[in-house]
């Protein structure tokens, strides 16, 4: 093996564990809606979320409760290439006739900003309306402040001009909704 | 010549005198009591329960006590309809200040007296229906004293019959001792407030027609109470009603709707609807014919521009809404009149027409002649229901039929769509409508056939939902649905008020304008802009309804 070569295998192994270097730990763990804090969720009583990072990989559970409705789903983003996804989880307010596209595919990226503080996602997913089906964009960010306790998600829509914030604390994953 | 011009003019006077008679009704004397809030069972609900009992008797021959409850109850017209009966009918009130002062003015009525157990909730029930079969007023203990001073006797005694029974072992005795006395064409479901709290303000009614008083649940993990519940229903003759409302503390409105709809029957709510026993013994004044605010002719035809169109509906019926809050008037608005009220409150009917602005419209429902979820309808019941709720909206001049089912939501939100079948039937149902409209929560069941067409709501107002929010929803679903023009139809929820929809439409973005909703549909008839769509079978369902029973009507 060339000392060219080495040089270049561990410039390659560095590359790919810069996603994971960059990745905010303090974001990994259950998050729980606090409905004080946050823009009004229609249409869900409760709302946890639960961040797994893993190289490049960020999985976001949503364990969503409405009455006797839970919904369980789980968004898998890729740091580093552009993933397709089936059956995107998408916050809905409820009180409004968007939908999913059933079997459509949301094209979604993801990338660590802020000197990878902040978690940034970013899809395009297709939504039934009215008039048809339409694609919207949906970016997100998540910021965990400086104590670790408290998740802030910015979610802004193509649509919207309006931002939706909405403010978690952790708790123990253990912990039951 | 003076004779002969008094001649001429006789026959003139005569009629105006004529007229003049028919308009003004022969006074009548009648009594009123006022209620409070205070429906606790440790508290007020003994006595207004004994009220209550007492007024069902005291207006089963002719309309004598009405009650009036303050603003904030949930029906908040029992105050505008009591100045209505004065000046519309002639009433005159006078007033009772205690629960001694009705008995001593309407003992003769009643027989006697059922004791029902505090301790026990369906004994409540049951002593209602005692009450009605036996015309009895109902007490508890601590009111048997004041029964006894105006010489009522004692006819039941329900005081530890069911301690440690369970409801469905309380209802089957209650069933098997009464039922074949109580009526067959409607039946008392006085459920809603559960616990500490109960709120049986429609019992005076369901005491008058001698119905059968219970709670039963239709959850389907309340076995024992299902079949119970199925087996009522089955019994009652078709088409016909369920007063009341579901248990609170039980079962849901879906379930207990989808039920009541799989044997054809309708709902007439809530389980706290005061003064029926009074209101369904007025007609409607003389000469007086409802006129609906309409803006367009059924016939017409008009174009849509490249606009946003917003139409507003009230639903919920009338008089659990805005009626009386500041700022009717102020927006076009339909409202969606409980049409079986031309039977039960005619006069309430009337008031709401004639203190209509003319931005309100009203419009039919809900699904039907009452309450009723129409996936569920049987297919052979359903042409029968809607001609007769064909025959309500004709005599309410109205021109929209409002539908909803939530059999498959939880709660406001979830699939409140409509099969094919189901919007097969309506087009076949009502030929003249101008267009159906579909939901409480949004919905995407949409159609268009010849100039009828239906269309779902496209947003739910919640009464708590900051405005702000609502204004950006609004214009999210405008950005969202991009091609113009956009027909966008608006639930509003009971208990929002008119000036902060005002508020809300002046922050909506686009070419945006309000419209009445017959003209909505109107508009929506010229340019289909949105999708047919209907229920699809792997559309997310709530609750799947409920598995039929051969042989008994579902």
């Amino acid at each position: 093996m060339t000392t060219a070569f080495r040089i270049f295998i561990n410039i390659f192994l560095i590359l790919l564990l810069i996603p994971s270097v960059l990745a905010n730990p303090n974001l990994i763990g259950c998050w729980r809606f606090d409905p004080a804090l946050s823009s009004p969720l229609d249409g869900w009583h409760k709302m946890d979320i639960i961040i797994q990072i893993q190289g490049n990989e960020v999985k976001i559970t949503y364990n969503m409760l409405w009455r006797t409705s839970k919904v369980i789903a789980t968004n898998t983003f890729d740091t580093t290439q552009t993933l397709d996804l089936r059956d995107f989880f998408r916050i809905e307010q409820r009180h409004m006739a968007v939908y999913p596209v059933q079997q459509g595919i949301t094209k979604a990226t993801a990338a660590w900003i802020d000197d990878g503080r902040t978690l940034r996602t970013e899809v395009f997913t297709p939504v039934e309306v009215s008039q048809g089906e339409v694609i919207m964009r949906i970016t997100t960010e998540y910021r965990v402040s400086e104590t670790g306790d408290k998740l802030t998600l910015i979610e802004l829509h193509s649509s919207r001009t309006r931002p939706l914030v909405y403010v978690f604390k952790k708790v123990p994953t253990e912990e039951p909704q | 010549m003076k004779t002969i011009a008094f001649l001429l003019i006789l026959p003139i006077l005569t009629n105006v005198f004529i007229l003049a008679d028919e308009s003004t009704p022969k006074p009548r004397s009648a009594w009123v009591m006022r209620f409070d809030l205070d429906w606790k069972v440790t508290g007020g609900l003994p006595e207004k329960a004994l009220l209550v009992s007492l007024q069902g008797l005291a207006n089963r021959a002719s309309p004598q006590l009405y009650i009036i409850h303050p603003p904030d109850f949930q029906w908040e017209i029992t105050g505008p309809l009591f100045e209505f009966y004065q000046r519309k009918h002639g009433v005159q009130f006078t007033e009772l200040r205690s629960t001694d002062e009705a008995l001593a003015q309407f003992k003769t009525c009643t027989k006697g007296y059922v004791i029902w157990d505090q301790a026990v909730g369906a004994s409540l029930n049951v002593a209602f229906t005692i009450a009605g079969i036996e015309n009895a007023v109902v007490v508890t203990s601590d009111l048997i004293p004041l029964v006894e001073r105006h010489n009522l006797a004692q006819i039941a005694d329900l005081r530890g019959r069911y301690t440690g029974k369970t409801d469905d072992a309380i209802y089957q005795d209650a069933y098997d001792r009464y039922w074949s006395r109580c009526a067959k064409d409607r039946i008392m479901l006085m459920g809603g407030h559960a616990g500490p709290v109960r709120m049986p303000a429609m019992a005076d009614w369901g005491i008058r027609e001698k119905m059968f008083f219970h709670d039963l649940s239709a959850n389907p993990k309340h076995t024992k109470e299902l079949a119970l519940n199925r087996r009522l229903l089955s019994e009652l003759e078709p088409g016909g009603y369920v007063f009341g409302w579901h248990s609170y503390a039980k079962d849901t409105e879906e379930e207990y709707t989808t039920l009541l709809s799989m044997y054809g029957l309708r709902m007439e709510g809530l389980h706290n609807l005061p003064n029926l026993s009074f209101n369904c013994q007025f007609t409607f004044t003389p000469g007086f014919k409802f006129v609906n605010q309409h803006h367009v002719a059924c016939h017409a035809k008009l174009t849509a521009e490249p606009k946003v169109y917003i139409s507003f509906v009230q639903s919920d019926s009338i008089g659990i809404g805005v009626w009386t809050k500041p700022g009717r008037g102020q927006l076009p608005f339909a409202w969606q009149v409980t049409m079986n009220w031309t039977e039960f409150s005619p006069a309430a009917l009337e008031y709401f027409h004639e203190s209509a602005t003319p931005n309100d419209y009203f419009i039919g429902g809900l699904s039907g002649p009452g309450y009723m979820y129409p996936n569920h309808i049987p297919p052979n019941r359903f042409p029968i229901l809607m001609a007769r709720a064909s025959k309500l909206m004709a005599l309410l001049d109205e021109h929209v039929m409002e539908i909803m089912d939530n059999s498959a939501a939880d709660g406001n939100l979830g699939n409140a769509d409509l099969t094919k079948e189901t919007v097969d039937r309506y087009y076949e149902a009502f030929p003249d409508v101008i267009g159906f409209i579909n939901g409480y929560g949004p919905a995407r069941t949409r159609d268009l056939r010849d100039t009828r067409p239906l269309i779902s709501y496209d947003y739910y107002i919640d009464p708590r939902r900051p405005r702000p929010e609502v204004a950006a929803d609004l214009n999210e679903l405008i950005a969202l649905n991009a091609k113009r023009p956009y027909f966008l139809l608006v639930h509003v929820r009971e208990s929002n008020d008119v000036n902060s929809l005002i508020e809300i439409t002046k922050h909506l973005d686009g070419p945006i304008e309000i419209v009445p909703l017959d003209t909505f549909l109107k508009l929506a008839a010229s340019n289909k802009t949105y999708t047919t769509r209907y229920q699809s079978p792997t559309d997310p369902k709530h609750f799947e309804g409920f598995p039929k029973e051969e042989g008994r009507g579902n």
